[in-house]
């Protein structure tokens, strides 16, 4: 690399942060041998939260750390046999540290995957823009209105590149789905989602010391604070209403996702929500078992429904082995995902997230000349990194996510008051109802906050 | 329970062992107003667990409903769950009951009974999220005077439920980045 084309990587990254809406074309001087990256030029990414979807995301990160182009250099867990374990897995390069924070000082990381519990998302993702970091955060984006609102500012006035983690965007079939619906279907009237409940926590266990290797109070993070029970955890804080939502938020931040990026709605939002709902009988956690939640949208006008239970899943297509190729694998449990009714035929989709299948006759369509392609994403991950190199707006970005994320909120809002709720998206507020508005924002433990 | 509800016949269903019994008693609880916020209370601090956490739910569900538009009852619940907030509660009741009061209150009456929070360090930090929540202008003198004779250990999180509400503090920034955490953890080799 000669002197005079060489970009230090720390200025080039903050360039393209800088310029985040003007391409940034990398030169090719800058890349090191054999077309990889050069060591100056690798992203430098750290972990936030290192549980199972992390585990993931550290190997969906494994094309882009082979090609020279990532490394992980830090990892950081409130649990700290999860540390030590995610240290084992990353290797002794990576610095572990139990606090974000002392992530966040490093003025060498440029990026972040924040992959904690949800409702870290909304202040870790706020602390990172704000500390100059790309960031990649985990779905849904946002656990209240207010916070959906920080994330955006904060991410605009830092001029970094976001990614929310709603990866059935990126899936090879959920391309094809996209160019199906907007050549073959014509005005889409109503988009169906459909999943199987949430489950009920038939374990009766009584509040406890936490154990040893964890840090409650830094679990909590923003959370007002409350006694340590063992089934907030692992994992299982997406079943309460604070910590996640269940499955409305865990699935819906996939599959509602899908249908706003589908239909061409990002930015958009309804003007109602009602939600209804069967509480789990018992247990810690809250979120609804079955749940039945209608989206008015106007101009364009369409209804969004999002309707779990055990018997509402349209059965999945069988596929032949041949069918599995070009990066579809199977997906675990089909029991989800959505029916498009439009003007000239319907289309079904299941999954949505890490496995996306398209209805056969998507997937065999064959486009006439003059179709409308849409955008291919070359990977979840793949896609930010188009982001923090050039600057382009990526396929799941912040606005995005909030714009998803405020549906599974306002979802649940109204399940938990019972009621109809009205929706003014210009203005980002619940309206006519004083303590819902009331609820689009959650005080924050202190430090713990936006 | 398809009968007109009491707050006898509620009560005693939030009890039953049965725990679909004691859904559908909580998800009715609405109907009765304030009027057994008192005795769901007593049942939530001293129940089995899931009786308790059944008791807990109908007050919140009481809270909900009362909250809606044009809904009667709002301040009749405010009244009674500020006799939830004296030191002869639990401290759970009492927290729980800062944080239904919370998603309620319009008027000044809450504040003063939620300031006095402040000086329980077990739940001052309820008690300040909740005054910062409160839309009463009283909520912010409240935590203006709690600043100025709060512990410094205090001082940075009342600082910051102030700015919140619009009021300029000198010093005390937050520390909100300032890392505090250290790991015991080393690197090891896999």
């Amino acid at each position: 690399m000669s002197h005079s084309s060489k970009v230090k990587r720390r200025e080039f990254l903050a360039a393209s942060a800088a310029v985040a809406s003007a391409p940034l074309i990398l030169p090719q001087a800058v890349l090191g041998a054999q077309g990889k990256a050069g060591a100056n030029d690798r992203v430098q990414v750290g972990f936030i939260g290192f549980g199972g979807r992390a585990k993931s995301l550290y190997s969906e990160l494994g094309g882009l750390m082979q090609k020279g182009e990532a490394e992980v250099v830090a990892v950081c867990e409130v649990d700290e046999n999860r540390l030590t374990a995610a240290s084992k897995a990353i290797g002794p390069h990576a610095a572990v540290y139990r606090d974000y924070r002392y992530l966040l000082e490093r003025k060498d990381i440029d990026a972040v995957v924040i992959s904690t519990p949800d409702h870290w998302h909304g202040v870790q993702f706020v602390h990172s823009a704000q500390s100059g970091k790309h960031i990649y955060c985990e779905k849904p984006a946002c656990c209240t209105i207010e916070e959906g609102k920080a994330m955006i500012a904060a991410a605009k006035a830092a001029g970094v590149a976001t990614q929310i983690g709603s990866q059935g965007r990126s899936q090879p079939e959920a391309y094809l789905a996209h160019r199906y619906i907007v050549n073959n279907l014509g005005k889409v009237s109503k988009v169906h989602c459909f999943h199987y409940p949430s489950p009920v926590d038939e374990s009766e266990t009584p509040d406890s010391a936490p154990p040893p290797e964890l840090d409650w109070d830094l679990w909590l993070g923003p959370l007002r604070w409350r006694p340590y029970n063992a089934r907030y955890l692992p994992g299982t804080f997406r079943w309460l209403l604070e910590s996640g939502g269940g499955q409305i938020r865990d699935r819906g931040a996939h599959v509602m996702s899908c249908a706003m990026w589908w239909l061409g709605q990002d930015g958009t939002g309804p003007v109602t929500v009602e939600a209804t709902g069967t509480p789990p009988p018992k247990g810690l956690w809250d979120s609804a078992v079955d749940m039945y939640v209608t989206y008015t949208f106007k101009n364009p006008d369409w209804t969004l429904i999002w309707e779990q239970n055990d018997h509402c899943a349209v059965p999945a297509e069988e596929r032949k082995p041949e069918e599995f190729k070009d990066g579809v694998t199977a997906i675990s449990r089909p029991g989800y995902g959505a029916t498009y009714y439009g003007e000239n035929g319907t289309f079904v989709h299941w999954g949505g997230d890490g496995g996306t299948w398209a209805e056969r006759k998507a997937r065999q369509w064959v486009p006439p000349a003059g179709f409308q392609d849409v955008y291919q994403s070359p990977g979840h991950m793949e896609d930010w990194f188009e982001g923090i190199k050039t600057g382009k707006k990526t396929i799941m970005n912040i606005e995005a996510g909030v714009g998803v994320s405020n549906l599974c909120v306002l979802g649940n809002l109204s399940y938990l008051l019972g009621r109809k709720l009205e929706w003014d998206q210009a203005r980002q507020e619940i309206v006519g109802d004083e303590q819902a508005a009331r609820l689009m924002s959650r005080p924050q433990r202190y430090p713990y906050h936006l | 329970m398809n009968d007109p509800l009491t707050v006898a016949a509620l009560l005693a269903a939030i009890q039953s062992d049965d725990e679909n019994v004691r859904t559908q008693a909580w998800l009715r609880a609405g109907e009765l107003g304030p009027a057994p916020l008192k005795q769901l209370a007593q049942v939530m601090a001293g129940g089995k667990l899931e009786v308790s956490r059944a008791a807990q739910r109908a007050m919140w569900r009481i809270v909900h409903v009362v909250g809606a538009p044009g809904a009667t009852g709002r301040d009749e619940t405010c009244a009674a769950l500020r006799e939830l907030l004296h030191d002869d509660q639990p401290v759970a009741v009492r927290r729980e009951v800062a944080w239904m009061i919370s998603e309620l209150s319009q008027g000044e009456q809450d504040v003063e009974p939620i300031a006095a929070l402040l000086k329980q360090e077990n739940l001052r930090e309820d008690a300040r999220m909740v005054l910062e929540r409160l839309p009463s202008e009283n909520a912010v003198a409240a935590l203006k005077t709690a600043f100025e004779s709060a512990p410094d250990d205090f001082k940075h999180a009342l600082a910051q439920s102030l700015r919140r509400r619009g009021v300029q503090v000198a010093g005390y920034p937050s520390q909100k980045l300032k890392p505090t955490k250290a790991t015991r953890v080393k690197p090891v080799v896999g």
